[in-house]
């Protein structure tokens, strides 16, 4: 769980005394029990590790995190004996955000290095550090760790390389991997048909709204809008009015006009899914044969289109030209500038434990809105029907086993066993519900009566929880392509949408195109052949 | 003992065998030849052209410090005594050679090739492609062409750095607090001056700068239009950087000599004439130098660039550094990336070689 979510549930949900005092009898009774009658039942280990330390109880520490790993290893003694990797070295390279993911990490695997006799070397990166250390280690032939904490964008430069180990069946077995939501199965995760990743994590982009712009006395309308039509006309209509909140200018729909060094062009996808993922192919961004970009047919034209038209039509708040996803998430709609946006996680659970946040009791949440009509890049023909296709922007983190552990049947189970252990269906329980960095993925994870015995509030759970969880398994879900370089791609659009933004471009076409032209340059650089294959690969195709 | 020669510096002069000329020779050589023999057998390897070789260069930098070694070693055997003296220079030329002359040489080779991080095929030399592209990058040209917006705007904080000498040169109150106040700036890196100025004074809603602004009646947008957006950049790269061309002015202005100001007094000049007549043209190699160097920090903007704006509206604040910047960081564009500065380098060079020399020229002019 995001560390601001499980903040933000403290807050919400009212957590009296009685409730953290039936929490820690529960544990101190659990406490006293034989360490056989823990492991009795797999229900009662999920109930226990719910406790620890206890929602209300302060943030877990990292005796915390070696309690839960002590107690998930019951998966792990199934497939390993006691001491079985002694004399194995294996190296984590991972992330330090938050004094979270390695941190956590570490306390994890303690009791499994405890019991299997192997050790773990760390690397830790701060999230700017990574991408070039990894695109380095690849590009220079030096990569020096054996486990790697990895997003599943960059599984184009790494699985695509052959450069990370198979998964071996035991290891599908014990992480259950039935249990993940939708999208996250294959391709996901795989690459050839090869199964290589044990997610940790899944990632979306979700619908915020503010319930007090609409209503029977709503100045946004009497319905919530669902479509991206329905947005763009509510954000035309708003312009000249006052916002109930804060008196300032009221103001619709939020899209970041400025780069921010990638991860910006996601927004723009969040439109352009709708208008251009057709339920009959996986691609949306790239022709699969010929690596031909999308971006500038008139589906993307569109949704730059309805960015120009809002802009023309001044309907964004002053300077929006120089707002990031950032300033939009943070800066704007949570401080109560505007009334629609789409984010991940942060936004929902930032409403109410943020200082600067003021609409906290006003914050509804949905999935990625609908388009009225869809683009059929097979037929290069409109469709007038409905459809919706929510952004699964960034796909979350994995833990992957890299090829340097092959040749060495020891060293490669014991890497293959430690990832397991990582991404083992109660352990990921635990981290869904408290602070870790990681957002739920399975499908377990959405059994919402888990949660309330384990003492949150239910009603927030289902509201919060629940729209993530439609966009999860959602048939239509727009998943980037895990080709290598994918965010030098996004990095080179948002300087071109900043151009056209600018009016330094003619016209919506003219910055699609010059978007398309920059993303060939870039595909013949990487070389056309291997990203073709790798794409399809990544599509499943 | 030779009695010819450099006796001065000369502790013992050595007799020194042929023998011995001869091994400090074939040292240097054989060394020297070793590693060109394995550099050209590994590039040889890399390039497909023999079937064997090492896994990586490490071996030829072996063979550069043993070569390094030799000829420091051979210097005394071959020298004796002067080469000791030799000795105290060399590992230190040897050192700045290896850590100054081969990089550029490698970024040089860098620049021609197509190397993009995430291509399988690494680094493959691509002739003149990257010029050509460069030729046709209208963000790199667009980026050229507000350097000289921002390199233009120094003279207008020479100005303002050579106002504030002059007052705090002067008997004002608390000389030595505002002496340390102005000097503030300077000290903030320009990270935090970007956050703290133009992401939070300047942020539109609550910046305190934009509060007023609307208090007044007015609509503030700091960064909404081109041109209002690179004053603000220009604002703030200067409230920087003022402290620091004003601080060697006022060195400047405090080591001028007090006779010839006293002269000008005595001779009755006005204020104004003291300035223009004694202190400017007395100020002016000082000012050249804090020009100077000011323009080749100018040259190296990005960081408030790439915190505040990213570059835009649509390219309007980006400096070449910013650009390079996003090609290298975010598209790991190394040789396109790589090549980009190499020109940034050579036209910087160019144009302080050109304005030292237009300078100098100007200087020696007689008054």
């Amino acid at each position: 769980m995001k560390v601001e979510l499980y903040n933000y549930i403290r807050a919400a949900q009212k957590m009296n005394r009685r409730q953290v005092l039936k929490g820690s009898a529960a544990l101190g009774a659990a406490a006293m029990m034989p360490k056989t009658s823990l492991a009795d039942g797999h229900g009662n280990i999920r109930a226990e590790i719910l406790k620890i330390p206890g929602v209300g109880a302060g943030s877990p520490t990292d005796s915390d995190w070696q309690k839960v790993g002590e107690m998930c290893l019951g998966a792990t003694k199934e497939n390993v004996s006691e001491g079985e990797f002694a004399g194995v070295e294996l190296t984590f390279m991972g992330l330090n955000n938050q004094n979270l993911h390695n941190f956590l990490f570490r306390g994890f695997l303690k009791p499994w290095e405890a019991y299997t006799g192997a050790k773990i070397n760390w690397i830790d990166l701060a999230q700017a550090d990574y991408n070039a250390r990894l695109q380095q280690s690849i590009a220079t032939g030096t990569v020096d760790f054996d486990i790697i904490e990895m997003g599943a964008p960059f599984e184009g430069d790494v699985l695509g390389k052959g450069l990370a180990s198979e998964m071996p069946d035991w290891v599908k077995e014990q992480i259950d991997m039935d249990d993940y939501v939708d999208y996250l199965k294959a391709p996901v995760g795989t690459w050839d048909g090869k199964t290589y990743r044990v997610s940790i994590d899944g990632d979306c982009h979700t619908f915020a709204y503010r319930k007090d712009y609409f209503g029977a006395d709503g100045i946004g309308g009497a319905e919530v809008p669902t479509t991206w039509q329905e947005i763009n006309q509510v954000s035309k209509d708003l312009v000249g009015k006052e916002d109930p909140l804060t008196g300032l200018p009221a103001h619709g729909y939020l899209d970041p006009l400025k780069g921010w060094g990638g991860f910006g062009f996601y927004f723009l996808e969040n439109r352009a899914s709708a208008y251009a993922k057709h339920p009959n192919s996986p691609a949306w961004l790239f022709e699969p044969e010929t690596m031909k970009p999308m971006v500038n047919n008139p589906a993307w034209v569109q949704a730059i289109q309805d960015v120009m038209d809002l802009i023309e039509a001044g309907a964004y708040p002053t300077d929006q030209i120089n707002a990031d996803p950032g300033t939009t998430a943070f800066q704007q709609f949570l401080a109560g500038t505007g009334s629609m946006l789409m984010w991940w996680g942060d936004v929902g659970s930032s409403a109410r434990t943020s200082d600067t946040s003021v609409v906290g009791d006003v914050v509804g949440f949905g999935v990625n809105p609908a388009s009225d009509r869809v683009y059929n890049a097979q037929s290069g023909a409109w469709e007038d029907t409905r459809n919706e296709a929510p952004n699964m922007a960034y796909i979350g983190w994995g833990v992957y086993v890299m090829a340097t552990v092959e040749g060495d049947e020891k060293k490669k189970k014991a890497a293959w066993s430690a990832a397991a252990h990582l991404g083992g269906k109660d352990l990921s329980l635990w981290a869904s519900a408290y602070p870790s960095g990681f957002q739920p993925y399975r499908n377990s994870h959405f059994q919402f009566e888990e949660w309330e015995e384990a003492g949150y509030d239910r009603a927030y759970v289902e509201d919060y929880l629940g729209s993530n969880a439609d966009s999860y398994n959602h048939p239509n879900a727009a998943i980037e392509p895990r080709i290598p370089g994918i965010f030098q791609y996004y990095s080179v659009a948002e300087d071109e949408l900043a151009k056209g933004y600018a009016g330094q471009y003619g016209s919506a076409q003219e910055t699609a195109d010059a978007i398309a032209a920059a993303w060939e340059k870039i595909t013949d650089q990487i070389g056309r052949d291997n990203q073709i294959t790798v794409y399809k690969a990544s599509l499943g195709l | 003992m030779s009695t010819e020669g450099d006796l001065l510096h000369t502790v013992t002069a050595d007799t020194i065998s042929d023998g011995r000329r001869r091994l400090g020779k074939v040292m240097v050589w054989s060394s020297a030849l070793l590693v060109a023999v394995l550099a050209f057998w590994q590039m040889a390897f890399e390039t497909g052209r023999v079937g064997s070789g090492f896994d990586t260069w490490r071996p030829v930098l072996y063979a550069y410090v043993l070569w390094a070694f030799a000829l420091c070693a051979a210097q005394v055997i071959v020298n004796g005594e002067k080469g000791k003296r030799t000795l105290f220079v060399l590992p230190a030329a040897l050192f700045v050679i290896s850590l100054v002359v081969f990089p550029l040489l490698f970024a040089l080779y860098i620049s021609f090739t197509d190397w993009n991080l995430a291509s399988p095929a690494g680094p493959q030399p691509n002739g003149w492609d990257n010029m050509r592209e460069m030729w046709k990058d209208g963000f790199y040209w667009n980026a050229l062409k507000n350097m000289v917006y921002y390199v233009l705007a120094v003279s207008a904080e020479y100005v303002i750095a050579f106002g504030l000498a002059l007052l705090l040169n002067a008997q004002i109150r608390a000389r030595k607090f505002f002496r340390v106040v102005f000097l503030l700036p300077l000290m903030l890196s320009p990270v935090a001056v970007s956050w703290m100025i133009g992401k939070s004074m300047l942020e539109v809603r609550f910046g305190p700068i934009s509060r007023v602004i609307r208090e007044l009646g007015g609509e503030p947008s700091f960064f909404g239009s081109p041109e209002i957006a690179r004053f603000m950049i220009m604002a703030m790269d200067a409230w920087t950087f003022i402290p620091f061309m004003m601080i060697m002015l006022l060195a400047g202005l405090q080591a001028l000599p007090k006779e010839v100001l006293e002269a000008s007094k005595v001779d009755g000049a006005s204020g104004w004439q003291s300035f223009k007549e004694v202190i400017f043209p007395l100020m002016l190699p000082v000012s050249v130098t804090a020009i100077v160097i000011r323009v080749i920090f100018k040259l190296k903007l990005a960081d408030i660039i790439i915190n505040v704006t990213s570059g835009g509206p649509g390219g309007a604040t980006d400096s070449v550094t910013s650009f390079i910047f996003r090609e290298y960081r975010d598209r790991s564009n190394v040789g396109y990336g790589t090549l980009l500065a190499m020109v940034y380098l050579v036209l910087i060079i160019i144009f302080v070689t050109l304005l030292l020399k237009l300078v100098s020229r100007w200087m020696e002019r007689p008054a």
